[in-house]
């Protein structure tokens, strides 16, 4: 193996030294100096971006960095940030993203998930969807990353990071594109965009299908294995395969009009269970989840001297429909009785979110730039499916019952609910003197259901020298309960129509310096302590289950350091280092699942002929059990991936290969713990290659 | 009474508006259906071309092709109608496409880009040419073509340093007169205009251009002094001259300013970049122009005017510049 690497790193400084060698062509030599180079042409001739300095420790990552990471999916643009790794639960293997130690599974609701600034989190979880199947990439202009709390601008969730994505407008897709992507575990995708005008609008238009039959991972035993050894019975279907495959439909809409954007949305999911819903192999149930999201908004940053005004109306619907989770297979046995047939559950859920906000910006006061916002917010989930062959008990041990039947209004498995929110926030950027700025932020959503809640955000930001800046940061930010966790129906883990936000506390210091030209350095120091967590408690009285409560208290410290490096017009060297320690105050043991040290780096390399090779490297390291887990502790694992693009035809056809964990490294996930479910933990996919081919006209 | 009916009303409102955003939501697939169609029809049934004009453009990969693209747009939508393109590659065969162009009768060409103007200006005299998407083309070449150049109008950057800093008086500035001669011309009459004094340095390399530039910092007087950088590849460059003025700028104070949008991403103040589709509207009326005149309106170099504005808000920060018009900008660096 180590030879495998040596020739690797020989071959790759080769290329470098071919792709230092390559000349720029003459033709774009005055383009370069009127528009710069090649990224800050991009960002010229792109729509305009909300580009300001942020008060917050935030990654931004372009469509061109996307593309030469070979990502496809968000997943791996978000594993490449510092201080975030994704993870998978076992149902649908859907990821969870860890920020800086703070991890969440089965649900991901500490990281709030916007689309055009937009929350698209559903409430059920508090999270973007238990049956989320992935999101592509080709209509993504930008992705934003912030690391840290985000409740002073963006209200609930945005807890311990906020993913802003950012769609493609006209101005970014020129003209059509077609493309095709195929590759391992039966992938297919097919994509059409178009951004163009008609008439006086400006038009982006995308549409994209695509299946795979996902990575066929052996599980060696599940939950139902557990409850063979118990009873003696066979019913297990583990070692088995885990089921990730998923048919998708995505679908964008961008309409520009003067003042004026109307955007929409669509998404479809037919999805494969995972390792299944219970932590019990399921390659017959399925899921299909469809979310469609609308927005009109109107903006005039010069309404008068001095003032922005802008408004904007968005629309989400969300549904969850399950279809059979085969949630124990047949002949599984528990202390109730035997499902011959196997446990069965088909449970669905329907909501809808509708967001008002209104915003005004001022520059009237000298040294001052204000931000003024307010909003309203209906969140409903209102209706809920229980179709099932099982009644819980008290204790939360199901008890067959026969046939599949609706057991909605008998013994449902969520209560409908809806919520309310306004809110309003102030912020104000004070430039108090030469080369400091003090941002100063303000939020309170009042909610209809748990309360008010007020979060403040200060960022002293210093300019020391033309190379260096520094900043220091505090935030508070808190998750609101999801309805799961409020009107949950399982004695497993109660809702608790009486719980309050989880709540954090963050202190940051970041520098950014430029010790060299084309170098660029960041080092982030954060440290944040969590309280009033939401946790499913044992009940008083024996035997009766949990109930959810806010019980929990976390704190964690760590450092991030990030290197990008210009090494010549042909190469550019990423990287980042990301360390965290983070602690169960109520165990007093580390929280568990998350990696302590966590490195990647990428080379993007252009050589002759209008080539890109791009090696990226992915280091995970240290992950410790959970209290309560006496497994052993997950190996650290390294993952390989290359990319080879290169466009054809000045640009008109586009071809790409990609090889996914390249050295077939041995990856794993970790399972809840203690452990008792999947013991071996989550499989995560081999090597892997794709073909990707692009038409422009 | 009074608190219920606001409640009402206030409930009627708000199903209002869900009711509005639930129906596009609903009815978008359609909509987007649509749309799509309608492009599609659009594209289909090409407008009937202009006749008379062409546009002759260079083969370039992203993210320049956007560039072209987008002046291509500006043109069509000032000529109302589809001008016949024709892309170039590095070597092109001029007798096929001057054929070409008299198979379709054109009388006037829009040359984007060196390797179009290198083309068009070896076109038959009578086609008359007009060129954009280059900075500037020797004097000589130029006196029978109209050139819209990529260079910044020197009064543009001049006002938007006057708002910027209002007590500026000089503006010192370093060039190759066999690229910026003509430049500096208009510039000196600009800044006269403007009640400022242009203090200009010929310099013919990068050697000479350093040794001006750390005389310069010496002696200027960041209260009233401004420093500018043009496009000028003899005495700029991002090795030697850039991090010198960048680094002395800052320790002086002194307020600089760049024709290139790329030097505000690493501390200019502010630079005036191409806006492309309005590059389009000016190059479609000089050729319309042209046809009228049958090809005797205005020739020679023109500075830029169709211009977007980007701006450096640490290094202002920095210069104690209250940038009180902040949503005016088009792009705002740094970008964190």
């Amino acid at each position: 193996m180590q030879r495998i690497y040596f020739t690797i790193l020989r071959a790759f400084f080769f290329l470098t030294w071919i792709g230092i060698a390559v000349a720029q062509p003459l033709e774009e030599e005055d383009l370069a100096r009127a528009y710069g180079d090649k990224a800050t042409v991009s960002i010229a001739t792109g729509s305009r971006g909300d580009l300001r300095r942020a008060p917050a420790v935030a990654t931004v990552i372009t469509a061109e960095e996307i593309k030469a990471m070979g990502a496809t999916d968000l997943d791996e643009v978000v594993e490449t940030v510092p201080g975030v790794h994704v993870s998978h639960i076992p149902a649908f293997y859907t990821p969870t993203y860890g920020f800086r130690g703070i991890y969440s599974n089965p649900a991901n609701s500490q990281v709030l998930l916007l689309q055009n600034g937009i929350s698209v989190n559903s409430i059920y979880r508090s999270d973007k969807g238990q049956s989320w199947g992935g999101l592509p990439l080709e209509n993504i202009a930008r992705i934003e990353i912030i690391r840290g709390p985000g409740s002073a601008l963006y209200g609930a969730d945005a807890f311990a990071g906020v993913i802003n994505i950012i769609t493609k407008t006209a101005a970014d897709t020129p003209g059509t594109e077609f493309g095709v992507r195929g590759g391992s575990f039966n992938t297919r995708n097919a994509w059409v965009q178009h951004g163009g005008k008609l008439g006086e609008v400006n038009v982006a238009a995308y549409l994209r299908v695509g299946s795979t039959n996902g990575s066929k991972e052996i599980i060696s035993a599940d939950a139902a294995t557990r409850l063979d050894k118990l009873f003696g019975t066979h019913a297990s279907l583990a070692p088995g395969a885990v089921s990730t495959g998923h048919d998708d439909v995505d679908a964008s809409l961008d309409l520009g009009y003067g003042k004026w954007r109307l955007r929409a949305g669509y998404k479809l999911r037919n999805m494969e269970l995972g390792a299944g819903m219970t932590s019990a192999l399921d390659p017959v149930g399925k899921e299909k989840s469809e979310r469609i999201t609308t927005d009109v908004s109107w903006n005039d940053p010069q309404f008068a001297r001095n003032w922005g005004l802008g408004f904007i109306g968005s629309y989400l619907q969300y549904s969850e429909d399950a279809t059979n989770y085969n949630m124990y297979p047949p002949g599984a046995r528990f202390p109730t009785g035997i499902f011959p047939n196997g446990m069965i559950g088909s449970p669905g859920r329907w909501e809808r979110q509708a967001r008002v906000s209104g915003y005004a910006t001022y520059s009237g006061f000298a040294n001052h730039s204000l931000r003024l916002g307010l909003g309203h917010e209906d969140l409903d989930l209102y209706k809920v499916r229980t179709r099932k062959n099982f009644l819980l008990n008290t204790a939360g041990i199901p008890v067959p019952t026969g046939a599949v039947i609706d057991y909605s209004s008998i013994q449902p498995h969520l209560l409908p609910h809806r919520r309310t929110n306004d809110y309003y926030y102030a912020q104000d950027e004070w430039n108090f003197a030469r080369d400091w700025m003090l941002t100063a932020g303000l939020r309170r959503d009042s909610f209809s259901d748990f309360g008010a809640t007020t979060n403040p955000r200060l960022a002293l930001v210093w300019d020391a020298s033309l190379d260096l800046t520094a900043k220091l940061l505090y935030g508070q930010a808190f998750r609101a309960p999801s309805v799961l966790e409020q009107y949950g129906v399982n004695p497993v883990a109660n809702g608790n129509p009486n719980l309050k936000p989880e709540r954090i506390r963050t202190q940051e210091a970041a520098l950014s310096w430029q010790p060299l030209k084309e170098t660029q350095v960041n080092l982030s120091l954060f440290h944040y302590t969590m309280k009033d967590t939401i946790r499913a408690v044992p009940n008083a009285v024996a035997g009766t289950g949990s109930t959810y409560a806010n019980s929990g208290k976390q704190n964690g410290h760590g450092a991030e350091l990030e290197l990008v490096w210009d090494v010549s017009r042909t190469l550019r060297l990423t990287g980042n280092i990301a360390w965290q320690r983070s602690k169960d105050e109520a165990t007093d043991t580390d929280v568990g699942y998350v990696p302590h040290q966590h490195v990647y780096a990428r080379a993007d390399l252009h050589f002759a002929g209008n080539w890109l090779l791009s090696p990226q490297i992915n280091w995970v390291a240290d992950r410790k059990r959970a209290f309560g887990d006496a497994r052993p502790e997950l190996s650290d694992y390294t993952s390989v991936d290359m990319t080879l693009r290169t466009e054809r035809d000045k640009g008109r056809w586009g071809f790409a290969v990609s090889i996914r964990n390249l050295f077939n490294a041995v990856i794993l996930e970790p399972t809840l713990a203690p452990g008792t479910a999947i013991p071996n933990d989550l499989p995560q996919p081999g090597r892997s290659f794709y073909l990707q081919a692009t038409r422009s006209y | 009474m009074a608190i219920q009916t606001a409640n009402s009303w206030r409930a009627a409102a708000w199903r209002g508006v869900t009711a509005v955003l639930r129906g596009v939501a609903v009815c978008w697939r359609t909509a987007l259906r649509c749309v799509v169609g309608l492009t599609l029809v659009a594209a289909a049934a090409a407008l009937p071309p202009t006749r008379g004009i062409a546009i002759i453009y260079p083969e370039v990969g992203e993210p320049y092709r956007s560039v072209f693209a987008s002046i291509i747009e500006g043109i069509e939508e000032q000529i109302g109608s589809h001008v016949p393109s024709i892309a170039i590659g590095a070597n092109p065969i001029p007798k096929e496409i001057a054929g070409e162009l008299r198979r379709q009768n054109i009388r006037v060409v829009i040359a984007l880009g060196r390797n179009g103007l290198k083309l068009a200006v070896g076109l038959e005299r009578d086609i008359g040419v007009v060129a954009g998407g280059v900075l500037s083309i020797p004097e000589a070449e130029a006196r029978n073509i109209s050139v819209l150049s990529l260079a910044p109008a020197p009064g543009l950057l001049f006002a938007r340093l006057q708002i910027f800093m209002p007590a500026a008086k000089r503006i010192f500035v370093v060039y190759d007169p066999k690229q910026n001669a003509w430049l500096m011309r208009l510039a000196k009459e600009a800044a006269n205009a403007r009640g400022l004094e242009l203090v200009s340095y010929e310099a013919s390399d990068l050697k000479s251009a350093l040794r001006i530039y750390q005389d310069l910092f010496a002696t200027a007087d960041p209260r009233r002094d401004a420093l500018w950088l043009p496009q000028d590849s003899s005495t700029v460059d991002e090795v030697s001259v850039l991090p010198l003025v960048l680094h002395e700028a800052w320790a002086h104070n002194l307020a600089f300013f760049s024709s290139s949008v790329a030097h505000v991403r690493r501390g200019a103040l502010f630079s005036l970049y191409p806006n492309n589709v309005e590059i389009g509207h000016r190059l479609a009326n000089l050729a319309l122009g042209q046809m009228a005149s049958n090809g005797q309106a205005g020739r020679g170099v023109m500075p830029l005017k169709e211009l977007l504005l980007a701006v450096n808000v640490r290094t202002a920060s920095h210069l104690g510049i209250n940038l009180s018009d902040r949503q005016n900008f088009d792009l705002v660096f740094p970008e964190q």
